[in-house]
């Protein structure tokens, strides 16, 4: 019992907050102003109705992060993939040293890089091209994706790789029937990982992207924040907040494993 | 043809992490503003000059460094607890460590409106609460000693899940048998927390303490959607301060300059907690063999 | 399982790469015979103009069409976007609504296009005088002003004959009122930390007989005996109670929300609350009076806040932006805009048409405020300027630093400020 009290607790301190915004999207203005009373008219679906009818509907920026989250992804791994292999044939002493600064870049705060990128963006006319952003994004989670890659082909038995040789196989063609069928739950929780992050990155967005039409969810969300047009506009803050968890909350949960098992081995290994 | 499969790679770090820094070094030795048409021009060590007499830097550095303290000390207890509980086993445990993660994978801006709302004077719940208790309204996005807490709880509430999960995967390489001879020598669970589980953990401590130090010295979303760095600038941080000089006063030499400060100011900080936190922890004998496979 | 997972990821990625490619094949496709142009405005001005864009673009079918891109409500969430838009280049709109203070440093960012070749010395000549001020740098005329605004003292006409003159005055009806429990304060006005309190000091300092910074030399004037006294009365209007504490945390709105139920004597506002306090729902409808800030004899000022229209270099559509600024900013569109959403006209002919007077007579009230405007300093350091000012001026109400530490520390902020920039040697 007292188990049972502690994860309650555990429970409630993490899902709190999102219960009571799912609450509150639900109560008509009214009602939000006096959350504890009872009131005739508590339940509506308007701040819903706001959200998705709004100019551009909500549902346009869950797109817009679906597309760089994807192609972001997708180019990550691209250039992740061969890297982390080579990382073990090259001497050791520059393979240490480099998964150093691997290390090193994984931890460094990014948001201090907004101001080269932004100079970068508007060097080469990246601005308000939205799939332009799963560059900074791929290189941004480059570091943890080699690393966690890489700790993916130290786990495959040398073996393995030299009867391939011996049968006459080039390194591509190893390296696209061998080696990344083997590795792929880890690619795929990298993969999660990387989605993960570009879905949710915010300061270089918020300066790449201008254009209303091409925000991500993060940068609109910071913009609802920005512009309220309602006098009390919680509850479509609320409805915000909501609309912009769930696609979060069900990624979690469908591949739950795969994005402890990326954490995890990342952790243990790193 | 070695070469060849880590070239890209390479090369977009470069282009990313390394370019912004030289970049960075080389501005803040410039003055590129507005008033210079946006042309950067060199102005010797003036840039550098006003930082170290900016009061507002120097109280934003404060901020930012009583900020992340404070929230990455919280997270590392309450993640070590959380590890704790989760490393027990007991019906329904996957489940609650995947509601659990919830927060962490939740983007920063989503739920800091939600945290707007929620610290609310006077209609927020925990308003509400402190009303209720008797301490009366704290007017918490208001006033500038309660603000920073605030944006301290938002922080802890997302990012402890992160920490406990690192720290949980540290948990169940400790062989079992390690606690049961402890226990056999008389030893209670306090005993075993801090002659097995702290030292073996160390490796694990480390890395979120270090993952999570630099990344809350970089604070920016949640600061900028919470409370925009009011009230008074109590909450903001020298990530906000260098967005705000960048693009609202379009002084991109200065910004810059705030930039590499910071950046040089975190490394150090990293190497010193790392060092403090090897002096801290109790070592075991036995740990880097366990850890290390 | 998760092989599973990456194939149907695969095909998501596949499908959507397909529909990108031909959404924007279809856009190649769609041939464009009319001119489009595109403003950027903040919400209010966006919904207040929405009828005469319709107008603008029945008049013009087939021609141009004009395009509003409806921006966040609050103007310094407004100023972010813009700039941010503008950092990248090719911003995705030909026209911006601009506030007064923003214009030296879009002008010096070099992001707008000049527009006197457009607007001629007699254009210039129908504004009222205060709208003529704030729409040029450097020599160049940038803006063409949709709107005037200037700070207003607000007063009630039931409780009083007529408007206090000098700030003894003011605090002096503000105590006689409150110990006859008529109302619970006396005067309400913008003291959160935010740009808004500059434009309330700016009008304490002028009417004291101070300059925040002089135009000419660049001097400031922040810790000058004006410039103290005007922070210290400020303070001292919460200290005495004539204020409530709560105003350190009151924007416009907070100001208009107590004045407005009958709570105080007077208010700092904008022309906007005008229409606000004559709604049904306003306590206080038919007894509100207006008038310019008090101050010193002769002294009183107001400060200029006014927005208007600017090309951004680069459009390719400036004629036609032009054209769409001209109908926006004519007489009729004027009367309208002043009928409907209580904005102040900026041409002449407006406040001298008797009819309009006749309907409102307010008009001419704000026609006489207009003429003592008073812009605040005009650099492209302004933001940062102001933002030091604010800073101090904060602590100072809220009583964590004397008015006299508070100016000093303002004005050599300030004058750091300045030098680093190279605005002065």
């Amino acid at each position: 019992m007292n188990r049972r009290f502690l994860v309650g607790l555990l429970l409630l301190w993490s899902l709190g907050p999102l219960l009571w915004q799912l609450y509150t999207s639900f109560c008509s203005d009214q009602a939000l102003t006096q959350p504890f009373a009872s009131i005739d008219q508590r339940w509506t679906l308007i701040h819903y109705r706001n959200v998705l009818t709004a100019n551009p509907p909500f549902w346009r920026y869950l797109v817009n992060s679906l597309l760089v989250g994807l192609s972001s992804t997708l180019l990550c791994l691209v250039l992740a993939l061969p890297a982390a292999y080579a990382l073990n044939r090259i001497p050791c002493q520059l393979s240490i040293m480099s998964r150093l600064a691997l290390v090193g870049a994984a931890l460094f705060p990014y948001v201090l890089l907004f101001l080269g990128l932004l100079e970068f963006a508007r060097g080469l006319n990246l601005g308000n091209h939205l799939l332009a952003l799963s560059f900074p994004y791929a290189a941004l989670s480059q570091p943890l994706a080699i690393l966690l890659l890489n700790n993916a082909f130290n786990d495959l038995p040398p073996e393995l790789e030299d009867a391939a040789k011996l049968e006459g196989l080039t390194l591509f063609q190893r390296f696209r029937w061998i080696l990344i069928p083997l590795i792929s739950p880890a690619t795929a929780s990298t993969a999660i990982l990387v989605f993960l992050f570009s879905w949710n990155e915010y300061p270089i967005a918020l300066t790449w992207i201008s254009d209303s039409s091409k925000l991500t969810l993060p940068v609109a969300m910071a913009r609802i924040a920005g512009s309220s047009i309602y006098s009390v506009p919680y509850g479509a803050y609320a409805a915000a907040t909501v609309l912009g968890s769930i696609p979060l909350v069900l990624l979690v949960l469908i591949f739950q494993k795969p994005i402890v098992s990326g954490l995890t081995s990342g952790a243990v290994k790193g | 043809m070695i070469a060849f499969l880590l070239l890209p790679a390479l090369l977009l770090l470069l282009v990313v992490f390394v370019g912004p820094l030289f970049r960075y070094a080389w501005l803040s030795f410039h003055a590129d503003s507005v008033v210079t048409g946006l042309i950067a021009i060199p102005n010797g060590g003036a840039n550098w000059l006003r930082l170290v007499q900016d009061q507002r830097f120097w109280q934003d550095l404060g901020q930012t460094l009583r900020f992340s303290g404070v929230s990455v000390g919280l997270e590392l207890i309450l993640a070590l607890m959380i590890a704790l509980l989760l490393d027990q086993r007991w019906r329904g445990r996957d489940v609650v460590r995947t509601l659990t993660l919830i927060p962490w994978a939740l983007p920063t801006t989503v739920m800091a409106l939600g945290w707007r709302w929620i610290f609310n004077t006077p209609y927020g719940p925990i308003d509400h609460f402190t009303r209720m208790i008797g301490i009366g309204s704290l007017n918490i996005l208001g006033d500038p000693h309660f603000t920073w807490m605030a944006t301290v709880w938002a922080d802890v509430w997302k990012t402890t899940p992160f920490a406990a999960l690192i720290l949980l995967a540290g948990l169940q390489t400790i062989p079992v048998d390690l606690y049961e001879a402890v226990r056999l020598e008389g030893g209670n669970a306090m005993v075993c927390l801090r002659r097995i589980t702290l030292p073996l953990l160390r490796p694990y401590i480390l890395l979120a303490l270090l993952f999570r130090l630099a990344q809350a010295f970089g604070v920016f979303d949640l600061i900028q959607v919470l409370t925009g760095g009011g009230p008074a600038s109590s909450t903001e941080s020298v990530a906000l301060y260098a967005y705000w000089n960048a693009l609202r006063f379009l002084d991109f030499g200065y910004s810059a300059t705030i930039i590499m400060a910071s950046f040089i100011l975190i490394s150090l900080i990293c190497v010193v907690a790392w060092i403090l936190l090897q002096i801290i922890i109790p070592t075991h004998s036995k740990s880097q063999a366990v850890v290390e496979p | 399982m998760i092989m599973n997972q990456i194939h149907f990821l695969r095909r998501i990625l596949v499908s959507l790469i397909v529909i990108l490619i031909a959404s924007t094949c279809f856009g190649l496709v769609q041939a464009r015979t009319t001119e489009s142009v595109s403003f950027l405005m903040a919400a209010p001005f966006a919904d207040a103009t929405q009828d005469l864009v319709k107008q603008f673009n029945r008049e013009h079918r087939g021609e141009i069409h004009l395009h509003v891109i409806k921006g966040p409500l609050e103007t310094e969430a407004m100023s972010d976007l813009a700039i941010s838009s503008l950092l990248l280049g090719k911003a995705p709109f030909d026209g911006l609504l601009m506030d007064v203070t923003w214009l030296p440093k879009y002008a010096a960012a070099g992001w707008m296009e000049p527009l006197e070749g457009y607007f001629k010395q007699n254009d210039v000549d129908s504004l009222a005088t205060g709208a003529r001020e704030g729409n040029s740098y450097n020599g160049h005329l940038y803006r063409w002003p949709l709107t005037a605004d200037m700070g207003l003292l607000y007063y009630r006409t039931d409780l009083m004959e007529q408007p206090p003159e000098t700030p003894e005055d003011l605090v002096e009806v503000s105590q006689s009122l409150q110990k006859k429990r008529k109302v619970n304060w006396g005067y309400v006005w913008q003291g959160r930390q935010y740009e808004g309190l500059s434009c309330v000091y700016l009008e304490m300092i002028d009417g004291f007989g101070g300059d925040w910074i002089q135009p000419d030399d660049n001097q400031i004037g922040l810790n000058l005996k004006p410039g103290v006294e005007a922070a210290a009365w400020l303070q001292g209007l919460i200290d005495q109670g004539v204020s409530p504490k709560a105003v350190t945390n009151y924007a416009e709105s907070e100001a208009l929300q107590s004045f407005k139920v009958g709570d105080s004597a007077f208010m700092r506002n904008w022309p906007y609350a005008w229409a606000e306090l004559q709604k049904s729902d306003s306590a206080v409808k038919g007894n509100v009076g207006i008038t310019t800030m008090v101050a010193e004899p002769g002294r009183s000022t107001a400060t200029l806040g006014s927005w208007g229209l600017t090309v951004i270099k680069g459009s390719e559509h400036v004629d036609a932006a032009v054209e769409a600024i001209r109908f926006l900013t004519n007489d009729s569109a004027q009367k309208q805009l002043f009928l409907k959403s209580g904005y102040t006209p900026t041409q002449q002919s407006v406040f001298d048409d008797p009819e309009l007077l006749q309907q409102s007579p307010i008009l001419a009230e704000f026609g006489r405020a207009l003429k003592v405007v008073k812009p605040r300093p005009e650099t492209p350091l302004y933001a940062q300027v102001s933002d030091v000012l604010q800073r101090q001026l904060s602590s100072i109400l809220t009583g964590e630093q004397t008015p006299r530490i508070g100016m000093d520390r303002a004005t050599s902020n300030t004058n750091q400020i300045l030098i680093s920039a190279g605005d002065r040697p």
